[in-house]
């Protein structure tokens, strides 16, 4: 391969990567937008989501599209039993108490996780085969287009939810103006459940899409669930389109740099991308910064 | 001063040198507990990335001591520069910055601490970790025996007692409280709040760095893994469970967390379930911490009690 | 005493975003009196306080305290130059006693640093002892003395107020904002607040306050100022300010 193949290997994996930054990212948004809570958990959503799909094809002998169906109902359905449990009962909700009670709630997902599933990774066949199609000299893998067109349509889908229906604009309600919205009879808490529902939904979809590609495992949720994070920041936290461009950015970063200088430092090269974003534009690319007033 | 005596005679009580060795993980726990508290109790900013500073303590004396023979004394002072700097280098724009953000940064650079430590291998032994660290000596001493080893570490932990106690009740102290309250109130008392914040971080991180040093010369050993964002989540536990602002509790909370999986080793795979329950429940149910919130407890129904007898 | 104001501001602008908060804003504080800065919701009256305080910077413009320009310093440097502030929402330490706000007040008057205070020298035993014997004396001088070990954030709204403005005193301004001390206050609550501004200004501090309610405003005043929309539209006493045309009608607004 060329240099030039190379790197379009490299962009190829990259928007892949980071089209699953940017799902991962969305959820974490649907959260911090209705409740401004950081879900650390949000990572375990994506192992869930896989694991609960192999589960269900092995356990249950359902065939992938079905078995990927009761997973990602499966874990909305757990989003909302941790809101439920650990989120509505805290009576102090100061931002170090929300980020450790997350952090508890994603230790105890992984712990039971491993109980369930044990330590060793799980594949999940590829949806249509894994011939590679062949791009300008490089390649890419069937998996990658499934990524991509799901991802699409959740973004689309999310767009006409929160734009066009009645349930979506109630919810965007909800997050800019509570009271206001609790005037005019919106139920702010079932919102706020929702949102977590549809954070487990999103974080589900991602896992089980990915998971093809890369194996599912009772521990990827960290790194999974830390590199969303990183992309809704970099995009800008909250804000709908940020985090797609803060995944894409992220991923093709991440991946060119892993190519190009050393794999090992991935990890570090896309920490060292947010630390940067953090010191000199914190608001994101495109959020919009913020004076502060007393 | 209660707290001397009772270190000293704690080991009397010991029917098994394993506990000792224990305590002295308890006690360089409690060393971190008590920086991260300062920075985190009282001035209000939070750390996801502690043991940062912790495993480059570890590493730097033991990578000057089983490459280049350091003596373990000329390895805690290149260590604590080395970590002063950094954490002053860091500190600076890091802080700047508030809530989830400041979290995200310092867990991003906690990371990729670990990630160095993982990848310079010529220096660090890589993934597998770092041998030949030398036992502790100081000036000749050895410290050939766990029983040793415990006495080093309690007065290390009383002088960093005493210090933060001291810090704590006075301006300084005032100072980093007041900047919690309210950070554009103090600034317009005159508090430097960048100054102070940037330097309660640095002071933090050379605690972690002591401890660290401590940790190293005992293992003789040292593995990146030991270095993650799991054990500075453990750390922010230790100190929110034991309750934030209390440097009692600070030590309380180290001793819980690390007497724990001891107790769970019974339960062996259960362990990070378990842990992941109890913090979540103490936040919900506790969170002030537990040291804050049995005080409470105990002065309600002492209130009770007194509001009873009034009565008659 | 020379004729150059304590306090003035030249051009001083502010832009947020699209919004134009402060528009050339000419502002000149007299020694040794009380003066108030008034103006319909919205004005910038709170903006001004952040931009002179250090808390924001200007967009254009400066500002200068006893001719001396301290557009860029930091709100700390500000303070030891003699100028401090209080709060329209209330910025107390919640969580500490009312005796130590009013401690931290004297912050930039003592010099107890790390090493010292990590080793209890007697000097800065000393200092703290002071630092303790007269904040106990401001805490007299606003009638809080009782309530010195009371946590800070169970006081009465009332007596938050007050304890704000003990904490600023303590730093010994030689110029004290204040940014609605009235707002929130009854009518008796707004009367001990006149008086306590009064003897203020009878100890050798002189106030520049922001305030809505007209009639302290009216009553305590030796000068008000007012400006609309950022800019300052009429200056002088308060009867004469009273009866003009301009103000009535920024007041009252227009078409």
């Amino acid at each position: 391969m060329t240099l030039s193949q190379q790197i379009l290997q490299y962009l190829i994996t990259g928007v892949t990567v980071g089209t699953i930054y940017a799902l991962i990212g969305m959820g974490f948004n649907i959260i911090y937008n209705s409740t401004d809570i950081i879900n650390f958990a949000q990572g375990e959503f994506v192992m869930l989501g896989g694991l609960l799909t192999v589960s269900s094809m092995h356990v249950l002998h359902l065939p992938l599209p079905f078995a990927a169906l009761v997973a990602v109902l499966g874990v909305a359905l757990i989003g909302t039993l941790l809101n439920i449990a650990a989120i509505r009962p805290v009576k102090d909700p100061n931002p170090i108490t929300l980020i450790i009670i997350t952090i508890g709630a994603s230790i105890f997902i992984r712990g039971v996780s491993s109980l369930i599933w044990g330590k060793e990774p799980y594949p999940i066949p590829a949806f249509s085969g894994e011939d590679p199609i062949h791009f300008f000299g490089a390649v890419i893998q069937p998996q990658s287009l499934w990524v991509m067109g799901v991802a699409l349509s959740i973004v689309l889908g999310f767009r006409q939810f929160f734009g066009k229906t009645i349930t979506g604009k109630a919810m965007m309600a909800s997050s800019f103006q509570p009271r206001a919205a609790r005037l005019v009879g919106i139920d702010t808490r079932f919102m706020i459940l929702i949102s977590f529902a549809l954070s487990g939904l999103v974080g589900a979809a991602a896992g089980i899409v990915i998971a093809p590609m890369s194996m599912t495992q009772y521990d990827i949720g960290v790194m999974m669930g830390l590199k969303g994070f990183c992309a809704a920041i970099i995009g800008g936290l909250g804000h709908f389109w940020g985090v797609v461009v803060g995944g894409l950015a992220l991923g093709i970063l991440e991946s060119l740099g892993a190519g190009l200088i050393s794999s090992g430092y991935k990890d570090a090269i896309a920490f060292g991308i947010l630390l940067l974003m953090l010191f000199f534009r914190p608001q994101g690319i495109l959020g919009k910064s913020k004076g502060d007033r007393v | 001063m209660l707290f001397t005596a009772f270190l000293s005679v704690l080991p009397r009580f010991l029917t098994n040198d394993y506990y000792l060795n224990v305590l002295i993980f308890i006690g360089i726990h409690s060393i971190i507990a008590i920086g991260l508290d300062l920075l985190l109790g009282y001035t209000g900013q939070i750390s996801l990335g502690h043991a940062a500073f912790f495993g480059l303590g570890a590493y730097i004396t033991g990578v000057l001591s089983a490459k280049v023979s350091f003596p373990p004394i000329a390895g805690l002072v290149v260590a604590l520069v080395g970590v002063g700097v950094l954490a002053y280098l860091i500190g600076i724009p890091t802080l700047k910055l508030h809530g989830h953000y400041l979290a995200m940064a310092t867990l991003g650079f906690g990371i990729i601490v670990q990630i160095f430590f993982k990848e310079l291998g010529f220096l660090t032994g890589g993934p597998s970790g770092l041998v030949g660290i030398e036992d502790m000596n100081i000036f000749g001493y050895e410290f050939d025996s766990d029983l040793k080893y415990y006495y080093l570490v309690a007065v290390s932990l009383l002088l960093t007692l005493l210090l933060s106690i001291n810090v704590v009740r006075s301006r300084v102290g005032r100072a980093l409280r007041a900047i919690h309250g309210s950070e554009v109130a103090s600034s317009v008392l005159g508090v430097n709040v960048s100054r102070y914040k940037v330097g309660i971080f640095v002071l933090s991180a050379l605690y972690a760095a002591l401890a660290g040093w401590l940790y190293s010369h005992y293992m003789t050993f040292v593995s990146p893994s030991s270095f993650g964002f799991m054990f500075s989540v453990k750390l922010v536990t230790m100190v929110v469970i034991g309750s934030l602002g209390s440097i009692w509790g600070a030590i309380f909370g180290a001793a819980l967390l690390t007497s724990m999986p001891e107790f769970l080793h019974v339960f062996a795979n259960y362990e990070t379930t378990v842990f992941g329950f109890i913090l979540v429940s103490v936040m919900i149910f506790m969170p002030r911490g537990l040291l804050r919130g049995i005080e409470d407890a105990i002065l309600g129904g002492v209130r009770a009690v007194r509001g009873r007898g009034d009565e008659k | 005493m020379d004729s150059s104001p304590l306090l003035n501001t030249r051009d001083l602008s502010k832009d947020f975003g699209g919004v134009r908060a402060l528009r050339d804003l000419d502002l000149d504080v007299r020694e040794g009196l009380i003066q108030a800065v008034i103006g319909p919701n919205g004005a910038g009256k709170t903006t001004l306080f952040n931009v002179i305080s250090g808390v924001i910077a200007p967009t254009k413009g400066s500002v200068y305290f006893r001719n001396e320009e301290i557009t860029e310093l930091p709100p700390h440097r500000i303070a030891h130059k003699g100028l401090t502030r209080t709060f329209q929402n209330l910025q107390l330490f919640a969580d500490m006693t009312v005796l130590e706000n009013v401690m931290v007040g004297m912050h930039h008057r003592s010099t107890g640093g790390f090493f010292a205070s990590a080793i209890k020298t007697p000097w800065v035993m000393a200092e703290e002892r002071r630092i303790r014997d007269e904040s106990m004396e401001w805490l007299r001088f606003v009638g809080l003395e009782d309530h010195s070990a009371t946590v800070a954030g169970s006081l009465p709204f009332g007596n938050q107020r007050v304890l704000e403005m003990a904490r600023g005193l303590a730093s010994r301004p030689e110029l004290l904002m204040l940014d609605e001390p009235a707002a929130g206050l009854n009518i008796r609550e707004t009367q001990d607040l006149a008086q306590l501004i009064i003897r203020i200004k009878e100890s050798g501090v002189t106030v520049l306050l922001v305030e809505h309610d007209m009639e302290l405003v009216m009553s305590i005043s030796d000068r008000v100022t007012v400006i609309d929309q950022g800019h300052k539209i009429a200056e002088g006493e308060p009867d004469s300010i009273r009866n003009d045309e301009k103000v009535l009608k920024a007041y009252l607004g227009e078409e």
